[in-house]
């Protein structure tokens, strides 16, 4: 008898072929059947009229940290996605010292803005090595995890403090070696190094003081079982990033090691930017290079409030020496009438309201409740003020801690974005997972293909975007038997609705340690979610399976 | 001209990089970015993106009230004093 069978639903496969009407039988965590299935199970689910598909796999996520206390990396899991990647941009929990502990706390708090109590009260440091790491988090996971090892925790568990201040001797980057080989021994996927981050003081983080024999070395070891090498480029410079691609194809073709390197935005004011990138990556793929740039689906926003200042006021000089000025200052400012009346003057003869009617109060900081969600131009609208008056009497309400945001202003050209996304080259991932927590939701991106390049722009077919982001991901990271419904392969699934599938509005949630604060977004659309066989996530609610592994690779 | 000569030219290329263009664009982490594009002395162009503090600093070697201002400048002077 199987344990499960999802019946009567639109199955897309992964692989991406056409969809066709049928059944999905599951037994003992893996794909027992797909088709016409009969017989008895355990329970049936009918996906009559739903989209059934492999469960979708994120690449490029920081939950690390979160998996300690929350095994669904939530609310990744709601949005049908059943793998994650971790351990990103040179970051991971392990390896680490006691000692090292405090070190990479702050790199940690920098790059995900985890709140310091995530640290101190949420788990138990019971590990020092990534099998340790690994047993601490496998038995609560909900969610399967893929865990990346991240190169500025190996140089600083061989070289202590000096792992941020130069280069390694010949002697530690053969100690690193055997870090990394003993955390791929662990599980690790492979290794992440970043040349861009920073930590909390503001200084590189370790791995960019890597010399490029540390960075072949560690790839020799990478190509010992083919295991990924991911990086972070210089991305806010498109010839540099060039040059990380060409670096990027030399270790892969050397070392026989897939690679690859995210964020990619595209521009609209630079819109040969990614066309340039893709054109280098193809050239490095004919060279045999496995170098998979990895592209959000989601725009980006810009977020601010009046407590720092802001380029998004770049345009009014007067805005930008104000709010540039001392917090007292500037609160004294802003709260004199002559002075406030040239801001508002300067911000046009609407008010400002073509610069700043559609900016939404965010939520999840001081200002109140009712205003949180809702655009700056209905605001003022009911105060009576201009768009400019409301921005600034509302900040002074509550003592300029009130976030505002100005929504899809890059990234955001649909038609654009949707055929890079479309590309077989271009990987579908970099949704930061768990990262930016008090900045903006890093969910939802899957949904958001659907709805916005599947069904709104028709750029991609439902059955081309299952596959993008599920068997192709599995291939790329070499995880075994997943990312398709196919008989004998791990049963990760999701039911979804195609006419409703998205994500919803980002809002505030105090869900993390300490009452801390994060933006999230619902799922919307997605009806169940299936992990090795196990319902984990059902009907708006998760389940207390705890079916999560860490993938075996091929 | 000679060889010596020659070495004693001032390089064109960064040298003569004058800005085009100046735009506030959404950061990776959801700051507001300026991103700067410049025009080479070859003809070339290319595009830089600063964070926001590096932003502010660089209107202020500039001296531009506005965005607008940055257009026509010399790169290598506005970053001289970064």
């Amino acid at each position: 008898m199987l344990d499960l069978l999802i019946k009567g639903g639109f199955v897309v496969d992964g692989t991406g072929a056409a969809g066709a009407v049928g059944d999905v039988g599951i037994k003992d965590g893996r794909i027992a059947a797909v088709g016409r299935v009969d017989g008895e199970a355990a329970r049936t689910i009918d996906a009559s009229g739903r989209v059934v598909a492999p469960g979708f796999i994120d690449p490029h996520t920081h939950f690390d940290v979160q998996l300690l206390w929350d095994g669904a990396a939530k609310p990744a899991l709601a949005h049908g996605i059943t793998s994650v990647v971790p351990g990103n941009c040179s970051l991971s929990l392990a390896p680490l010292k006691a000692e090292h502990r405090k070190a990479l706390v702050g790199m940690f708090q920098q790059i995900e803005e985890m709140p310091p109590e995530a640290f101190t009260e949420a788990f138990d440091w019971t590990w020092e090595d990534f099998a340790g790491y690994r047993n601490a988090i496998e038995p609560g996971l909900s969610i399967n995890v893929a865990p990346l090892v991240g190169h500025s925790v190996i140089r600083l568990w061989v070289m202590g403090p000096d792992a941020n201040q130069r280069a390694a001797r010949p002697d530690e980057i053969a100690a690193m070696q055997e870090v990394l080989r003993a955390s791929l021994d662990a599980g690790a996927v492979g290794m992440s190094t970043s040349f861009v981050d920073m930590d909390e003081h503001g200084r590189p983080v370790p791995s960019r003081f890597a010399a490029f024999e540390e960075l072949d070395a560690l790839s020799a070891v990478l190509g010992e079982r083919g295991r990924m090498l991911q990086i972070v480029p210089e991305f806010y410079a498109t010839d540099i990033t060039i040059a990380r691609v060409d670096q990027l194809a030399e270790l892969s073709i050397k070392h026989g090691i897939p690679t690859t390197f995210s964020p990619l935005f595209d521009s609209r004011f630079t819109p040969d930017n990614v066309p340039r990138v893709l054109a280098r990556v193809a050239e490095q793929f004919a060279r045999g290079a496995q170098v998979w740039p990895q592209m959000q689906t989601r725009p980006i926003d810009i977020s601010f409030s009046l407590l720092r200042p802001s380029l998004f006021f770049a345009r009014l000089p007067r805005w930008v020496r104000i709010l540039r000025q001392p917090l007292d200052q500037r609160i004294a400012a802003l709260k004199d009438p002559e002075t406030s009346a040239k801001m508002v003057e300067d911000a046009g003869p609407d008010g400002g309201a073509a610069m700043l009617a559609d900016l939404v109060v965010r939520g999840g900081d001081e200002a109140p409740a009712h205003l949180a969600g809702r655009k700056l131009g209905e605001i003022a609208a009911e105060r009576g003020e201009s768009c400019a008056r409301a921005l600034i009497e509302v900040s002074l309400e509550h003592g300029l801690d009130v976030a505002f945001v100005a929504a899809s202003r890059g990234h955001d050209a649909t038609d654009r974005i949707g055929p890079m996304l479309a590309n077989p080259l271009v990987h579908i991932g970099a949704s930061d997972g768990g990262a930016h927590l008090a900045s903006f939701a890093t969910y939802g991106d899957t949904g958001y293909l659907f709805s916005e390049f599947v069904r709104e722009a028709g750029a991609l077919s439902l059955e081309h975007a299952v596959q993008k982001i599920t068997s192709d991901t599995a291939r790329i990271w070499g995880m075994k038997d997943r990312g398709e419904l196919k008989e004998g392969y791990a049963a990760d699934v999701v039911v979804f609705d195609a006419a409703s599938i998205g994500r919803g509005p980002e809002k505030p949630a105090f869900d993390m340690p300490g009452d801390g604060m994060r933006y999230v977004r619902d799922s919307a659309g997605v009806d169940a979610v299936v992990v090795n066989g196990e319902v984990a996530w059902e009907s708006g609610r998760y389940t207390d399976a705890k079916s999560g592994v860490i993938c075996p690779l091929n | 001209m000679t060889v010596a000569a020659a070495r004693l030219e001032p390089r064109p290329a960064l040298d003569a990089a004058v800005v085009m263009r100046a735009e506030i664009v959404a950061g990776h982490d959801g700051a507001a970015e300026l991103m700067i594009r410049l025009r080479h002395a070859n003809g070339a162009e290319s595009a830089v993106t600063l964070d926001p503090e590096t932003g502010f600093d660089l209107l202020r070697a500039g001296s531009a009230a506005s965005l607008a201002d940055l257009v026509g400048q010399s790169w290598l002077a506005l970053i001289k004093d970064l």
